[in-house]
């Protein structure tokens, strides 16, 4: 027992000269002098957005196909089960985002297996928007030839309407941080190959997706890419009457340009755009001050519901024949009020 | 935009056949894009540009995050697109993408970012395999369809035109004959005015084509045949035992190959009354008949 205690005392006296031990990280030992650095990144601002993407029961495959779509491009989402869409949705979606700790949602709602609303919303304080969605056309068109890497950060690209009102400014800044994959996510990789597109034309957002290389820069498709430039060239894809085809045909365009550049190396190279796809167009409703919920900030004065279009369509062809009943009743009462004179030469023949 | 100015006339140039196929593709497409609009703004909506700013500071990311979180671009949109002109509009959003990406990269460059992948750098790609397959094959079907379109029209523009070398051909020859006939008839007259005697040898230059109608054939389809004959003359001269011979070559004249024989194996009224084969009882003829 004498001895242990010996030891104890020894030990007592010893910590004044041995230097504190650093602390031990995955990476190795942290040193004192980056222990500043590290506090500076702390206040440096970090992008930790998740997107939840969920949609509603009873949607479309088409539109299941663009919410599958939207997960491949967005590698910071979440995908989560369908959700049923009740009056009671926006607490159930903010319970649901807050489970997943998520700090924004994209909510696919199909309605009538017609018509697809987009809720985005940024949680768990607002704002969120309802969108109408139009003209969707998803990444599996085999006419869409594009393809980019998985989790490529993507450069987003607005046209200059989005500053023209509040509302663009704020719908901007929440496509900003919801499609815009963060800097240095795990899943996201460090090469930048695709270009989003957002467009305000018709006061509609419209959405496009373009891989972008240079002309020479080598990648597994390439010879792909060669048979698709040969088959454009060849043909000019014909006269194409319709909007898809006709707007294939933009994309395929070898739609060439020069970054001028002082690099010696890649000093005017080609650039190339190609559509992957998907792409759809938001017709904004509303936006609302909370997470699924809140005041009505905005309101869109020119929107007509789906429903009232189908409508005032079902009504008009009940009018066609409402029309003919009424017009040969008012011909049977004209004949009635005033009847023919009878004919002097009616049986002339007849003797 | 250059290219986008040709467009419209080339694609007036092929591709009839492929029209009613692509249609049909492009219903579901059209059908979704009719929208329809308010004419005027309804007066009741709500519009509260305060809080939507407020909103804005409230989600606006610190200012001290760079650019390089964001990676957003703002472009110019020169002048209005008209949303129902598809390739314009297709047009202005490609436009807004490469200029878009050429500044980006030219900034990505200034922060010394890489911003394309290396060559060898495989990784999973937002369409599988599999479906870049299908894409693929789309493509080449494309292709072939395009190939065998051409050629169809080729072998129909050099019918075209193989036909019309071959009037031209016609008339030339037919140009060649009548010039050389002139030049013989010159000469003659030449050799008329230069005072030759015409003489023994003019008879025999008295040739068949001087009369103008050169090598016409006679109306007639066979000069010198019985309209009746089979045998297309053949059987006028023959050789042997003359007696047998005629009637041979009356029979074959009469029934051997060629022309028309209806009228000519009927009973007309003189042979009715020709009654040379009747041999007074002697029962010869027709062998197949039954007693």
């Amino acid at each position: 027992m004498g001895k242990k205690r010996k030891q104890i005392e020894a030990e007592v006296v010893e910590p004044e000269e041995i230097p504190e031990r650093p602390k031990r990280t995955l990476l190795g030992w942290k040193d004192k002098s980056q222990v500043p650095d590290e506090e500076t990144d702390s206040k440096v601002f970090r992008n930790k957005e998740k997107v939840l993407i969920t949609c509603s029961r009873r949607i479309n495959y088409r539109y299941r196909h663009l919410m599958l779509n939207m997960v491949s491009i967005l590698p910071h989402c979440k995908k989560d089960n369908k959700v049923e869409s009740k009056a009671t949705k926006g607490a159930t979606m903010n319970e649901l985002v807050e489970l997943r700790s998520c700090s924004s949602c994209l909510f696919f709602e199909c309605r009538k297996h017609k018509d697809l609303y987009l809720w985005m919303a940024k949680c768990p304080n607002g704002p969120s928007v309802k969108f109408l969605v139009n003209a969707v056309y998803t990444m599996e068109e085999l006419k869409l030839t594009g393809n980019h890497l998985k989790g490529s950060r993507p450069i987003l690209t607005f046209s200059n309407n989005f500053d023209k009102d509040a509302h663009w400014k704020l719908l901007k800044e929440m496509i900003i941080q919801i499609f815009g994959t963060p800097k240095e996510h795990r899943k996201s990789k460090p090469y930048h190959d695709h270009v989003f597109v957002f467009s305000i034309v018709d006061d509609h957002i419209w959405f496009r997706n373009y891989q972008c290389f240079l002309g020479d820069a080598v990648f597994s498709l390439g010879t792909f890419n060669e048979l698709a430039r040969e088959v454009w060239e060849e043909r000019q894809w014909g006269t194409m009457v319709s909007g898809f085809i006709v707007s294939h045909v933009v994309s395929l365009t070898r739609t060439e340009c020069e970054i001028s550049d002082k690099g010696p190396r890649e000093d005017r190279e080609k650039m190339t755009l190609i559509e992957v796809g998907p792409r759809f167009c938001l017709n904004p409703i509303k936006i609302f001050g909370g997470s699924f919920g809140g005041p009505t900030l905005y309101e869109n004065p020119f929107f007509v519901s789906p429903n009232q279009i189908r409508a005032l369509e079902k009504r008009k062809k009940a009018g066609k024949f409402a029309k003919k009943v009424k017009a040969k009743t008012r011909r049977k009462m004209h004949e009635l009020s005033n009847p023919l004179e009878p004919d002097e030469f009616a049986d002339m023949w007849k003797e | 935009m250059g290219i986008f100015d040709k467009e419209p006339v080339m694609f007036e140039e092929d591709g009839e056949e492929d029209r009613g196929e692509e249609a049909s593709e492009s219903e579901s497409g059209s059908e979704e894009e009719e929208d329809v609009k308010l004419t005027e703004p309804s007066k009741n909506s709500i519009y509260n540009r305060d809080s939507l700013l407020d909103k804005l500071g409230d989600i606006s990311w610190p200012e001290n995050a760079g650019w390089i979180h964001r990676l957003s671009i703002n472009v110019n949109q020169e002048q209005e697109v008209d949303v129902n002109d598809d390739l314009t509009r297709e047009a202005a959003f490609v436009m807004q993408a490469l200029e878009g990406t050429k500044e980006a990269f030219e900034k990505l460059k200034s922060m010394k970012i890489n911003c394309f992948r290396p060559p060898d750098y495989y990784a999973e790609m937002v369409k599988t395999d599999s479906h870049m397959e299908k894409v693929k094959g789309k493509l080449l079907s494309e292709k072939r369809k395009i190939e065998e379109a051409e050629e169809r029209r080729k072998a129909r523009e050099s019918k075209k035109l193989s036909k019309e070398i071959q009037a031209q051909k016609q008339k030339e020859r037919a140009k060649q004959k009548k010039e050389e006939i002139e030049s013989v008839k010159k000469w003659r007259k030449q050799r008329q005015q230069s005072g030759f005697a015409v003489g023994e040898k003019d008879a025999d230059m008295n040739l068949p084509f001087e009369d103008g109608k050169t090598f016409e054939r006679s109306n007639k389809k066979r000069p010198g045949v019985a309209p009746g004959d089979r045998s297309g003359g053949k059987a006028k001269r023959g050789v042997g035992n003359p007696n047998k011979q005629k009637k041979r070559e009356f029979r074959n004249s009469k029934f051997g190959s060629g022309g028309r024989k209806g009228l000519k194996k009927q009973n007309t009224a003189e042979t009715t009354d020709d009654i040379r084969s009747f041999n007074g009882g002697k029962v010869t003829g027709n062998k197949k008949r039954k007693r």
